[in-house]
Parts: C-alpha cells; sequence; structure tokens
C-alpha cells in the first residue's frame, strides 16, 4: 500500500501544491493521521497557504541534521473536519535559508535523501501516520529526486501546455521509470472537460501519450483562482466539483487502486 | 589468513582423514583424532564459511571481467546520492536502492526484496563496495552491506 506520496511536476504552476494541500486535508477528513510536507526549498508556500509563521523548527533543520522531526511537525487538525489528523513540516521561507539550501553538495543530500528515508520508521511506524505527501519542487531538483526515491507513490501534475507534455513524458521515461515508482498522472486545468464523450477521450489520449494510469482530471474551476490559495478548498467549498474530483482520488489512493 | 585453510581432494571420498587437511590457526595440521573428538560441526562451518568467502570473491571477478574494470574504478570520494543512482547501469541501480530503504542489509535481505538470486546480489553488493558506495562489515558469518552517510562529509 502506497504510505508515502510524492507529488511533482515537470514544470512550475502545474498546481502541486494546490493538489498536495486538498489530497492531504481529504485524507485527513476521511479519517486518516496525514502529514504534509513542503519539500519545495527554492520557494516554499505551504506557510503562506496554510497561514502558519510560528515553526519551532523547519524541515530544513531536520535535514541539516540539527532537530529532530518531532520539532518540525504543526499539528493543524482543528483545520480539518472528522477524526483525523493534520500535520504539516514546513520549508524555512526566509531568503537567506533558500539561499543556504540551494548551496548544498551532493554528500548533504545524500545525508538529506537518509533522513526523509528514516521517516517511513520513525512516522509511518512509530508515530502511526497514516499518510505523508511530499509537496516537491518541479523538475529535476535534488530535494524532489529525493522525494520520489523516498515515495511509494507518485502524483504527477500536468497540464495541457505543450512543453509540459514533453517534459512529463520524458520524466517519466528517465526519471520515475528507472526508480521503478509507482506513477499515477493529473491533468490540471482541463478546459470544457463536461462531456462525457471528451472525458474519455482525454483518458485515453493520455494513456496512448503518457503510458500511465490516470489518477484524475482537474477541469480549468474560475472559483480556485479567485480564492487566491487563501482557502483549504475541499474543507471549505464541500460541495464543489473540485472537491469531489480530489475525493475520488482520494479513495483511489485509499484503496489502492493505483496499480 | 583465515583461521583454518581447506584443502578438499574430492577423488576420496570414503576416507575422511586422507581427503581433508585442515591447518589451525598456528599452521599446524588438525589430526583425525582431533577433527572427530573436538568440535567436529566448528569445523565444518569453517568450511562453509571460507567457501561462501571465496564465492563471494569469485563472483566479484566475474562481473569484473564481464563488464570490464573501467566501469568499476573504486571513486576515493564515492557517495550514494541520487544523481549517482541515476547515472548507474540498471541492474546496480536496483541493488543499491535496495540498501538506500532498508538501510543496512545482506546479500540474503536484499535478494528477497529484488527476488533475484542471493549470489547475484551478493556479486552486485561487492561491487558496489569496491567502487566506493557502499561498506561492508562483518558479524559472525554475516555480512552486512550499507551506505554510509553519516561520516562523510
Amino acid at each position: 500500500m502506497s504510505k508515502i506520496i510524492a507529488v511533482h511536476s515537470y514544470k512550475g504552476g502545474t498546481g502541486k501544491t494546490l493538489l498536495s494541500v486538498n489530497l492531504a486535508a481529504i485524507l485527513a477528513k476521511r479519517g486518516k493521521k496525514v502529514c504534509l510536507f513542503d519539500l519545495d526549498f527554492r520557494a516554499p508556500s505551504l506557510f503562506a497557504v496554510l497561514k502558519v509563521d510560528n515553526a519551532e523548527c523547519w524541515l530544513n533543520d531536520y535535514l541539516n541534521g540539527t532537530c529532530e522531526i518531532n520539532k518540525v511537525l504543526i499539528d493543524l487538525s482543528s483545520r480539518v473536519k472528522g477524526n483525523g489528523k493534520f500535520f504539516t513540516a514546513l520549508a524555512n521561507p526566509a531568503t537567506e535559508a533558500i539561499r543556504d539550501m540551494s548551496a548544498k553538495d551532493r554528500k548533504w543530500e545524500m545525508r538529506a535523501l537518509g533522513r526523509l528515508l528514516s521517516l517511513r520508521n520513525t512516522l509511518l511506524n512509530e508515530k502511526e501516520f497514516d499518510y505523508l505527501i511530499f509537496d516537491t519542487s518541479p523538475g529535476l531538483q535534488y530535494s524532489s529526486i529525493n522525494a520520489i526515491v523516498t515515495a511509494d507513490y507518485v502524483v504527477v501534475a500536468t497540464t495541457g501546455d505543450r512543453s509540459d507534455v514533453d517534459g512529463t513524458r520524458r520524466m517519466l521515461r528517465e526519471l520515475y521509470n528507472l526508480f521503478e515508482k509507482k506513477t499515477g498522472l493529473v491533468l490540471n486545468k482541463v478546459l470544457d472537460p463536461a462531456s462525457k464523450s471528451k472525458t474519455g477521450e482525454v483518458t485515453s489520449k493520455v494513456k496512448t501519450v503518457y503510458q500511465v494510469p490516470l489518477l484524475g482530471m482537474v477541469p480549468c474551476f474560475c472559483e480556485i483562482l479567485r480564492a487566491e490559495g487563501n482557502l483549504i478548498f475541499v474543507e471549505d467549498k464541500p460541495d464543489h466539483p473540485f472537491t469531489k474530483i480530489i475525493d475520488e482520488m482520494a479513495k483511489k489512493i485509499d484503496s489502492n487502486e493505483i496499480n | 589468513m583465515n583461521n583454518y585453510q581447506c584443502f578438499v581432494r574430492l577423488n576420496k571420498p570414503s576416507t575422511f582423514s586422507s581427503t581433508v587437511h585442515v591447518k589451525n590457526t598456528r599452521g599446524k595440521p588438525v589430526t583425525r583424532e582431533e577433527i572427530l573428538s573436538k568440535k567436529p560441526l566448528y569445523i565444518l562451518e569453517k568450511i562453509k564459511e571460507n567457501l561462501e568467502k571465496l564465492n563471494e570473491k569469485m563472483e566479484v571477478m566475474i562481473e569484473l571481467q564481464k563488464h570490464g574494470r573501467k566501469e568499476f574504478q573504486p571513486l576515493p570520494d564515492a557517495s550514494l546520492d541520487v544523481m549517482t543512482l541515476l547515472s548507474m547501469p540498471d541492474h546496480l541501480r536496483k541493488t543499491a536502492m535496495t540498501i538506500c530503504r532498508c538501510g543496512r542489509a545482506t546479500a540474503e535481505d536484499v535478494s528477497q526484496q529484488t527476488t533475484r538470486a542471493r549470489a547475484v546480489e551478493s556479486a552486485y553488493l561487492n561491487q558496489l563496495v569496491i567502487m566506493g558506495y557502499l561498506k561492508k562489515e562483518r558479524k559472525g558469518r554475516k555480512a552486512y552491506f550499507y551506505a554510509d552517510r553519516e561520516s562523510q562529509g
């Protein structure tokens, strides 16, 4: 069963953070104990989306080996309805921290991989988390490949943009396949997907082009743009079609229908 | 040199004392009486252990010949990071990834995960040790392999 999920993409702006936050929130709503990690150290964003600015320690500190993971975790369970637990681990948004993370060498990245891998034991086995969700930086960054190697399942966010399609295809072939990762594609910002024939057409096209299963298809919703990243959408708009789509994805992941 | 050096002649299996010559650590031959009366099981275990070590070395030599020595030149400062994993040949990447996940494992443990033969994994693990990506540590009869992340840098 997939316990560690990395949300990744070839290009920026494909909706990774939106997917990660809402997927984590909906899994928590379904009664799961979830932790959402901001692994985009070059452009941290979860602190702003989740409106947290009082972290005792950052994920940067954990990867540097200067603090334990317990001190990084922030309990946001009060933000989600239901019996689930929702935690987050944030990347430090300070400019100096971003500069510091950009200058790390291969040896540091190797140790960081070891620390990410050890989360399986400390959080999944000992603290009994059900899911760890990694929001990664786009493309072939060390931090995102570390996240992919650690993950059981990779959600690849993509759009219909020509350069994104080509890059995603290359990444599927030359990155996820080499690491033998189970992968699911989320086609985001789809225009006019209303009719069933259109949905079927897109699904078969995705399978032909990318040769991986389609986890979900998200239409371009103006309400999401209007929210300007101020909402945990699935929490604040439970009846919105976007919430239903994310719930469907969570159901597939939770019932292990993602092979 | 190991505790015992064994020389096995297979042409006379019926006469034990004349077919197996075991030398102890001081180089003196162990007599038939000693073998039968003292620690025959222990000696057999040592023979098995030495044969396993020999087998591992032969597997590495076979792989070195198969792939050419250049591919396995030890790197002075090798680190098993994700970019290194990406640039590895497929057969070694699978083994290295398994060690990354397990942290510390024997060839047997790795073979259970990869569903490849133990001897194959043993050869690949030893190649990774030669290349400087893994460390090997013996504990009793078991050889453990691991990526030494903390001591580097």
